[in-house]
């Protein structure tokens, strides 16, 4: 390793601030190409700009649009993957409940059958906490390489979007964590599909109906957790929370079409009656239902509140089909004006920046609206977006969030990625983003000034340096092998990284070098220690640029 | 005695106050809860009897939080009940954003923002918001944010160190997110480096509290780097914590009282640990809203609206319950449901603001407010 002691610290601390000088490098206009990579992607790498390079952006655009989720390479890749699971014996009064394990197993749950994976949350036989958590930890541990290496990428970070906006908490119960693999497909799925079919999976998701609440709201009085989640979160968004200004619902003002603009505390209780009796299949009897061993969504019609419910501002009457009282809702939220622009507000704030103006947020909405029986609705607006002048007219100012960080340093360095400790969760955690284990109904924010941290970025300095550190569990690849072999010289070195990181040398990294107190022309060490320890600053200095932290 | 400091504790979620400081002869309590999410009058479950009550009404302290009735028997701990927004809302997300921005005419930042940002206060760390999130209150202002004092160094100890430093001060410029946030940082990491970081064992000092914290509790370790801030004396003036967990829509009392056991339990330590500086400071604890009266058949209480508001510290006259109690019969709840809200929590905070942080003109911080103090000093 280089010594620090080998380096003249008064050269070191004289050093500072030569190459960059404020707002010199915000200034370098950044080549359109990479801003999409960076804000479509979880980070550029130089296929990635090859292929934009060779398609267009347009066409480009439009392959994102149409990949599959699950490429093969990927799933290869995943199948490789392990992750510790660790726990101590315990004892019962008639011997041992469980043995003590500790042993690297592979992500099978991630293609078990739901109706196997209920059987993790049976009261007997006892399991271990860590086997009934398994589920959910697997998705976890696969949400990163996921990132890192997926073909399609825009899908992936739709997915992120769309797990940030449904949140579950995947450790709330040993239902939700059992069925989070399903939960997880099901938004991958529908990342850039349909939301009104998105939202029926997520209504009727294990996952979900376990983490708000719903598995278990039956008449009288109904638990109201999911439904005000519904409104206030998944559709109509607090902006559409009309209770401040209509004391009465009464009051609240309607729309074309005759339903209410927003919503008030009566449609969260009616609606809440609406999903009485929406449930999971665990195979047991609950009360006066018993549920089907499926492990899947199951409607128990004795717990449903039958009766006539008015709903911003719509009636319904009294005893209708099975179901159809959440399905109406379902689609009277999906497609209204007020669900169309939240969604869309959201969407540009996570592909574009966090205000994006009100003209752009309507010209998104009418598509949403238009679409709004499109298979490929999501994408089209998502498509819209990118074509928007706003699009291209708006400099980078989203600071990458730390698990998309995290993500693009392995891009950056073309890394292979897995987690046999899952230490990578924790890291992520240190700097605030709990990946699928946020217990509020928010989920991660998404605004830069949420992110723009002391301790975030504090945070972000360690991983850029710590990354590929064999401690960091997270990949078994190391700097200096990655590193093309005509990578000779520190000029070499900090011109390689800059590329990788930058799409072009531009940013020469002359202050590392200086800092080193080294002449670009002097030959790297020899050592691998050395050389990997160089490379991890240099990619450290690279990363932390603001033409690579903001996008 | 050194400049008042402020600390607010935020119960995430909608604590139900309702079970914490309780009207426990109150039929109407008694008919609409099964025991376990009340606090009983005798029994197992007997809470601790809170003084004379509040108008008459008898009222106890969850038997988990003893450690709280104790602080109200000794005179340090005030308890404001049915407090609340004065427009109602039972949403998380609204309700919280309306309490920490304390605004009714749209101004912007949030209440704790505003007061710094006019104070200006100085020192190395005039607030912290101890977590990985800053909270609403504190919009307007850049506090630092982290969960200990470690980590608001810059890779200290590494030998690229200072040119990493000089990187991130050169190349954020004067705009774009990270702009103030990386020229704070540095500041303060040289100051924390220089009064925690030893060199020779290449590891931070670590904090050594006076008493010691219940282990397995979330709020310990916050709470643990609030008082060795105060006690590095680094300019503190305001930090808020956050606690979590309080949204129990369905098999609440596991939760719940866990919950209770560790805000109890952690709080007493602090307080303890705080020892003479104790005269500095004062602790709210407040939530954004209560929830409902009726429990629902899940085992859980669904939003509401008044909640209860805690008031810790030396300059306020505690051992009483202040507000006014408005009663659980059913004309009384607002909308037939939810315990009504008699007090503006902002006059809660108001007071404090003047009482104890010495803050002349409390309009700055809350527009338009006009309520009367609940008399926390009087």
């Amino acid at each position: 390793m280089l010594n620090r002691r080998a380096f003249n610290l008064s050269v070191l601390l004289a050093a500072s601030a030569a190459a960059l000088r404020p707002d010199s490098v915000l200034a370098r206009t950044q080549d359109p190409d990479e801003i999409l990579l960076n804000r479509l992607t979880f980070g550029a790498t130089p296929g990635s700009r090859e292929r934009l390079a060779s398609l267009g952006r347009a066409d480009w655009l439009k392959e994102q649009l149409s990949l599959p989720p699950d490429d093969p390479a990927l799933m290869a890749h995943l199948r490789t993957l392990t992750l510790r699971i660790k726990y101590a014996q315990r004892k019962g009064k008639s011997g041992p409940l469980w043995a003590a394990t500790d042993e690297l197993r592979p992500l099978d749950m991630l293609h078990t059958p739901p109706e196997e994976r209920l059987k993790l949350t049976q009261n007997a036989p006892a399991r271990a906490g860590p086997e009934r958590r398994r589920p959910a930890h697997e998705v976890i541990a696969a949400s990163l390489p996921r990132a890192v290496h997926a073909e399609a990428q825009l899908r992936e970070v739709m997915t992120q979007f769309w797990h940030d906006h449904f949140n579950v908490y995947a450790e709330k119960g040993r239902l939700s964590a059992a069925f989070f693999p399903d939960f997880d497909r099901d938004l991958r799925a529908h990342a850039l599909g349909n939301f009104r079919e998105l939202l029926g999976e997520v209504a009727t998701a294990p996952s979900m109906l376990d983490y708000l609440d719903n598995s278990r709201s039956k008449a009288s009085p109904a638990n109201e957790n999911f439904a005000r989640e519904l409104l206030e979160l998944h559709t109509l968004g607090a902006e559409n929370y009309h209770n401040a200004q209509s004391a009465d619902w009464r009051d609240v003002p309607r729309i074309e079409g005759g339903l209410a603009a927003g919503y008030v505390d009566e449609d969260v209780y009616e609606v809440a009656r609406a999903f009485t009796g929406w449930s999971i299949g665990v195979g047991r009897r609950i009360g006066s239902a018993h549920l089907p061993a499926t492990g899947q969504f199951a409607y128990v019609a004795s717990w449903h509140d039958p009766y006539q419910k008015r709903i911003l501002g719509r009636d319904f009457s009294s005893n209708r089909a099975p179901m159809a009282d959440g399905e109406e809702v379902l689609d009277m939220l999906a497609t209204h004006p007020g669900t169309a622009r939240f969604i869309c507000r959201k969407i540009a704030r996570r592909l574009l920046i966090d205000d994006p103006s009100d003209a752009l947020v309507a010209r998104l909405a009418k598509e949403f609206l238009r679409r709004s029986e499109a298979p490929d609705q999501i994408g089209r607006v998502i498509q819209m977006l990118v074509e928007d002048p706003e699009f291209a007219d708006t400099p980078p100012s989203k600071l990458r969030r730390p698990f998309e960080l995290l993500a693009a340093l392995y891009r950056t360095s073309g890394a292979r990625v897995g987690s046999p400790e899952g230490r990578f969760y924790w890291q992520l955690a240190s700097a605030g983003w709990r990946q699928h284990m946020v217990p509020p109904p928010t989920g991660q924010p998404d605004r830069t000034e949420d992110w723009a941290s002391s301790t975030v970025m504090v945070r972000m300095i360690e991983m850029a340096m710590s990354a590929h550190e064999p401690w960091f569990d997270t990949t078994r690849d190391r700097l200096d092998a990655l590193m093309p072999k005509d990578v000779e010289t520190f000029g070499d070195l900090t011109r390689y990284w800059a590329r990788q990181a930058h799409g072009d040398p531009g940013d020469g990294l002359d202050d590392l070098l200086q800092a080193v107190g080294v002449m670009p022309e002097d030959p790297l060490p020899n050592d691998a220690g050395d050389q990997r320890h160089l490379a991890a600053m240099a990619l450290t200095f690279a990363a932390m640029s603001p033409r690579y932290l903001y996008r | 005695m050194s400049d008042p400091i402020l600390v607010v504790i935020f119960l995430r979620g909608g604590a139900d106050a309702l079970n914490i400081v309780s009207p426990t002869a109150d039929p109407n309590y008694i008919a609409a809860r099964p025991d376990m999410l009340r606090v009983a009058r005798g029994g197992d479950a007997q809470g601790i009897r809170l003084g004379d009550g509040l108008a008459d009404v008898e009222f106890r302290m969850h038997r988990n939080a003893r450690e709280l009735a104790d602080l109200f028997a000794a005179g340090d701990l005030s308890v404001i009940h049915a407090t609340g927004l004065t427009e109602a809302t039972r949403s998380h997300f609204d309700a919280e954003a309306q309490i920490e921005r304390a605004a009714s005419g749209g101004e912007a930042g949030g209440w704790l923002g505003r007061w710094l940002d006019a104070e200006a206060p100085g020192g190395p760390l005039p607030a912290l918001a101890v977590g990985t999130a800053m909270p609403e209150s504190l919009r307007g202002y850049h506090p630092a944010v982290a969960k200990k004092l470690s980590d608001l160094t810059v890779a200290t100890g590494h030998w690229l160190a200072p040119a990493l430093q000089a990187r991130l001060a050169d190349g954020f410029g004067d705009h774009g997110a990270l702009a103030k946030t990386s020229q704070e940082l540095l500041a303060l990491s040289k100051v924390l480096e220089h009064r925690l970081w030893m060199p020779k064992q290449d590891a931070f000092r670590t904090y050594r509290p006076s008493v010691k914290y219940p282990g397995r509790n979330r709020l310990s370790p916050a709470l643990m780097t609030v008082a060795q801030s105060i006690k590095e004396d680094l300019g503190l003036r305001v930090a808020t914590v956050d606690y979590g967990g309080w949204d129990t829509h369905a098999n609440q009392q596991g939760t719940f009282d866990r919950n209770l056991r560790g805000l109890s339990l952690a709080l007493m330590a602090f307080w303890r640990d705080l020892g003479p500086r104790q005269q500095d400071v004062s602790v709210v604890v407040m939530s954004e809203f209560g929830r409902r009266l009726r429990s629902n058949a899940s085992g859980g209480t669904d939003h509401g609206r008044a909640g209860a508001m805690l008031v810790l510290g030396p300059q306020s006259k505690g051992g009483r319950l202040l507000g006014r109690w408005p009663g659980l019969h059913n004309d009384a709840l607002e909308m037939g449901a939810d315990l009504a809200v008699t007090t503006d929590y902002r006059a809660v905070l108001s007071e404090i603001m003047a009482g104890h942080m010495g803050l002349k003109d409390t309009s700055r911080v809350f527009p338009g407010l006009d309520a009367p103090a609940p008399g926390l000093f009087a």
